[in-house]
């Protein structure tokens, strides 16, 4: 399918027209931050956002979800929420984390509760209009997308190309009548990419991200961790906050009949003290500076070494959510470079 | 097996932890279909001595309360401390902050000679005796009081948050109160009420206590960076961190 | 990437579904850990192999992972031995037959019965509760005697009161084809058997010249080890117990001559998902629920946070 050329008007009138077929999460303003919410008419959708609070992730994996219900009894069924919804203005640095999740739930042990979210899924990805303050994508190679998503919209001035990239995509703009993007258009969405790699560079690291994994192999003892870790209040706001973190706790409750019952999971952080703690209360991680250090690890090495990509897209939000200031990523590396 | 009887008794507190019970409304009935209330007197007329779980709202004041909350605690099996002032003094230790002679004057005026006006320096009902679970909060919030008693008729340990607010503030999405200039206790307070304060544009005001290991070290580093000082921080906490027990980092 | 998101896999099984299990027996075994045995009410043998866990789910009261501490050879239900340690498994020794739980599992990697171990002299080391995966192995070793070389079994504990599988320590004790030799941290009036820490077993006895004390025969037997390993390098050891056990052990290994890539270890974590996700069982790279709970130890010895 050829990409189309909309104006204003016509994107609004797709958007309310996706609304009233089917469930429809968008971005939208929250106080002076922005917010992925329930969609209920194109004019509330904010496409010139520069970052939502929480990445999308809370979709697929949400911040506490039902795995099973149970009888005490012995018997237990899975709950599985297959309700298919649009996710509309995911920035392309989150959709890259959105593919790195989708490796994780997909490989090794299939997760069907996270799975059966994404698959019924549709992504429209918006390239980014508004740097936000710490963005650091266009470090990381994240600030423009190739994969992983159904409709790719630019801002092309007062225009919007939209481009279907799957057969799911194809589907949501089926009845949209509009113009084909014409070859000018399509260089001017080239130019939007090559600039937001510029543009998103609010942080400047002084390595290819491709460095850090062998960066890392080498720190493990820099004083950083320490120092670093002294002001932190393992408040896991890093974690929650971050697009690639999945970690989560597993809690069983009954209901009043004390027969019945659910296990959920909800978002856990390595960051939290108590998160290494074994049964007989040894805590494998019992310090601030271990734990600050696991989370740069499990991004920077671990997690590469299992997926083949550093788990950070330089989206920002640790830099900003950090009430202690010390969780900027670039901070650390360049760092961790000057160092080596 | 017989329902277990449960006592709700109040000291120096508000009783608006005995209400949001009270408010619970239909769970209420979900709630005696597994307890028998025996005493409780914000919500029923007969009392009687005899129960397995006491419910103790209130902070402990005056010495005679100091008696009353010990024989509470030999009657029951299981002690439940309720709210703020039961678990931490809550607000009444602000009172601790002042000489005592003085506090009474100011308050009682005249009247502060007379013997039941006796106020001694407030604790926290696991000053005095023996608590076995906590229900936090100024308020407390009702679905976790809901969820420890149902972990208590299961005879299981319920898991009550020791990491801090933060953690579910951040779930809530909402926007850090820092971020609008605002000290908030948050990142040293003990979650489990779910952010109701930051979550309707308060900071938190810290009524569930610390978490274990609040990083008080960084407090005054951490103010800089938001151009605020330590008095600044001590003031914010003065509400319901007034000589609370935190144990300083090594 | 995409392709995962448009793959059908419709029946994709859910990996934290508990299936339905029912207590066959259960004997308490010290003051701490009771012996139970499950069967799968479907029927069907849980499939493990030595070194592996299970999730055990308690509905309401939640999950918790336990080693299997029966042989695979060991048909038609499976034994653990399970402390009381909190929630989960507090509820399980209120249990009695008859009684329904979850498993989910088995999970994890196992020691090498199958492989390596085949044909090599074996060495099993367990400290306390480290036993309960070990024993899984050897059992499995010995209803499989005539595959492997020499056995040897040592253990140790903390009191007499701790000592697990009390009736198969003797079993094993009288075997003529198993050298096995056990001591306790501290003794009590009743034990005769050996004290001090478990590494005790594997030194050999140092005389001190300046010592007055007259070492007589039977107490140098007494200290003598027991254990003698013919041939280092054709030795495999597997060893299990607490964190603090392992560095001692491996020092007396080395010295004894067993190469490194010769000792197995299974370490505990929080393996609160089992299927590498959660993130708590996480020491640096490695899930223990999926790259362990059994490692080389050569493949953890530079791990900082493992052993």
């Amino acid at each position: 399918m050829n990409v189309k050329k909309l104006d204003r008007a016509a994107l609004d009138s797709w958007v309310d027209s996706l609304i009233a077929r089917q469930k429809v999460y968008g971005v939208q303003a929250r106080g002076e931050r922005f917010a992925f919410a329930p969609l209920a008419r194109a004019e509330d959708l904010r496409l010139d956002y520069d970052v939502t609070i929480l990445p999308p992730k809370k979709y697929f994996l949400p911040q506490t979800e039902d795995l099973v219900t149970f009888k005490r009894s012995g018997e237990y069924d899975s709950v599985l929420d297959d309700e298919p919804f649009v996710l509309l203005g995911v920035h392309p640095y989150d959709m890259v984390a959105v593919n790195q999740m989708d490796a994780i739930f997909s490989s090794d042990n299939y997760d069907v509760h996270y799975m059966t979210r994404r698959k019924n899924a549709a992504i429209v990805v918006c390239d980014v209009q508004n740097a936000s303050p710490n963005v650091f994508a266009g470090c990381m190679g994240t600030a423009t997308v190739k994969d992983g998503f159904d409709v790719l919209l630019t801002r092309i001035g007062d225009a919007w190309l939209v481009d279907a990239r799957t057969e799911k995509g194809a589907g949501l703009l089926e009845g949209v009548s509009a113009p084909d993007a014409g070859e000018a258009d399509l260089a001017a969405r080239e130019k939007v990419w090559a600039e937001n790699v510029e543009k998103l560079q609010r942080h400047k690291l002084n390595c290819a991200p491709s460095d850090i994994p062998d960066l890392l192999e080498k720190s493990y003892g820099h004083p950083v961790w320490e120092e670093r870790a002294a002001l932190c209040f393992s408040c896991g706001t890093c974690t929650n906050v971050c697009p690639t973190c999945y970690c989560f706790d597993v809690q069983d409750d009954v209901n009043w009949d004390v027969e019945t019952g659910k296990r959920s999971r909800t978002w856990d952080s390595c960051q939290l003290k108590d998160f290494a703690i074994v049964a007989g209360d040894h805590n494998f991680r019992p310090n601030a500076a271990d734990r600050f250090r696991h989370r740069y690890y499990r991004k920077g090495k671990y997690v590469a070494d299992k997926i083949g990509q550093i788990a950070c897209v330089g989206c920002g939000r640790c830099v900003t959510g950090c009430v202690a200031k010390i969780a900027n990523p670039v901070e650390i590396y360049n760092r961790l470079m000057e160092d080596k | 097996m017989s329902k277990p009887r449960v006592a709700i008794f109040d000291f120096a507190c508000c009783e608006g932890c005995q209400l949001q019970i009270v408010n619970l409304e239909e769970e209420l009935l979900d709630l005696i279909s597994l307890v028998q209330p025996v005493a409780w007197r914000e919500a029923m007329s007969e009392s009687s001595d005899e129960y397995d779980i006491a419910i103790v709202e209130g902070s402990i004041t005056r010495p005679e309360d100091e008696e009353r909350v010990k024989e509470i605690r030999d009657r029951a099996g299981i002690l439940i401390a309720l709210g703020a002032c039961a678990t931490i003094g809550g607000i009444n230790k602000l009172k601790n902050n002042f000489d005592l002679d003085e506090v009474k004057r100011y308050v009682y005026g005249k009247d502060a000679e007379m013997p039941h006006l006796n106020t001694a320096m407030t604790k926290a009902v696991d000053e005095v005796v023996k608590v076995d679970y906590k229900v936090h909060g100024c308020p407390i919030n009702r679905s976790e009081f809901t969820y420890i008693v149902r972990c208590i008729a299961l005879g299981k340990e319920p898991v009550i948050p020791n990491y801090p607010v933060c953690v579910e503030c951040k779930k809530r999405e909402n926007v850090c109160r820092f971020e609008y200039g605002e000290i908030c206790l948050g990142p040293i307070t003990r979650a489990g009420c779910n952010a109701p304060c930051p979550s309707a544009g308060f900071w938190c005001y810290g009524c569930r206590g610390c978490v274990d290991d609040p990083n008080v070290n960084a407090a005054k580093d951490i103010m800089e960076k938001y151009g605020k000082t330590v008095e600044d921080l001590m003031q914010k906490m003065a509400l319901f961190g007034s000589g609370q027990k935190t144990e300083a980092r090594e | 990437m995409s392709n995962v998101v448009s793959d059908t896999g419709a029946d994709r099984k859910d990996i934290y579904l508990p299936e339905a299990a029912t207590v066959v027996n259960v004997q308490p075994m010290t003051a701490m850990e009771s012996f139970f045995a499950f069967k799968l009410d479907s029927g069907r043998e849980l499939g493990h192999m030595p070194g592996q866990f299970v999730e055990v789910s308690v509905p309401g009261i939640g999950e918790a992972p336990i080693s299997v501490s029966s042989s695979p050879t060991l048909k038609g239900l499976f034994q653990m031995c399970i402390r009381r340690m909190g929630n989960v498994t507090n509820h399980l020794h209120k249990m009695k037959p008859g009684d329904r739980v979850g498993i989910r599992g088995p999970f994890g990697t196992h020691f090498p019965v199958d492989t390596v171990m085949k044909g090599k002299d074996i060495l099993f080391i367990a400290g306390g509760i480290g036993l309960v995966p070990l024993r899984s192995a050897i059992n499995y070793v010995l209803d499989n005697r005539k595959d492997y070389g020499e056995v040897s079994i040592l253990f140790g504990c903390k009191s007499p009161a701790e000592r697990l599988f009390t009736r198969e320590l003797a079993e094993w004790s009288a075997r003529e084809d198993v050298t096995f030799d056990e001591t306790v941290d501290v003794g009590d009036e009743s034990w005769k058997g050996k004290t001090g820490v478990i590494t005790s077993l594997m030194k050999k006895p140092v005389f001190d010249p300046k010592s007055t004390v007259q070492v007589g025969e039977e107490l140098s037997k007494e200290l003598m080890p027991a254990l003698e390993i013919k041939e280092p390098g054709n030795t495999i050891a597997l060893v299990c117990g607490p964190p603090v056990m392992y560095k001692f052990v491996i020092l007396e290994l080395k010295e004894l001559g067993v190469p490194i890539e010769n000792i197995y270890v299974s370490l505990e974590r929080r393996m609160k998902c089992g299927v590498g996700k959660c993130g708590h069982c996480q020491i640096n790279q490695y899930y223990v629920c999926q790259d362990g709970p059994v490692f080389k130890f050569a493949d953890v010895i530079d791990v900082r946070e493992a052993i």
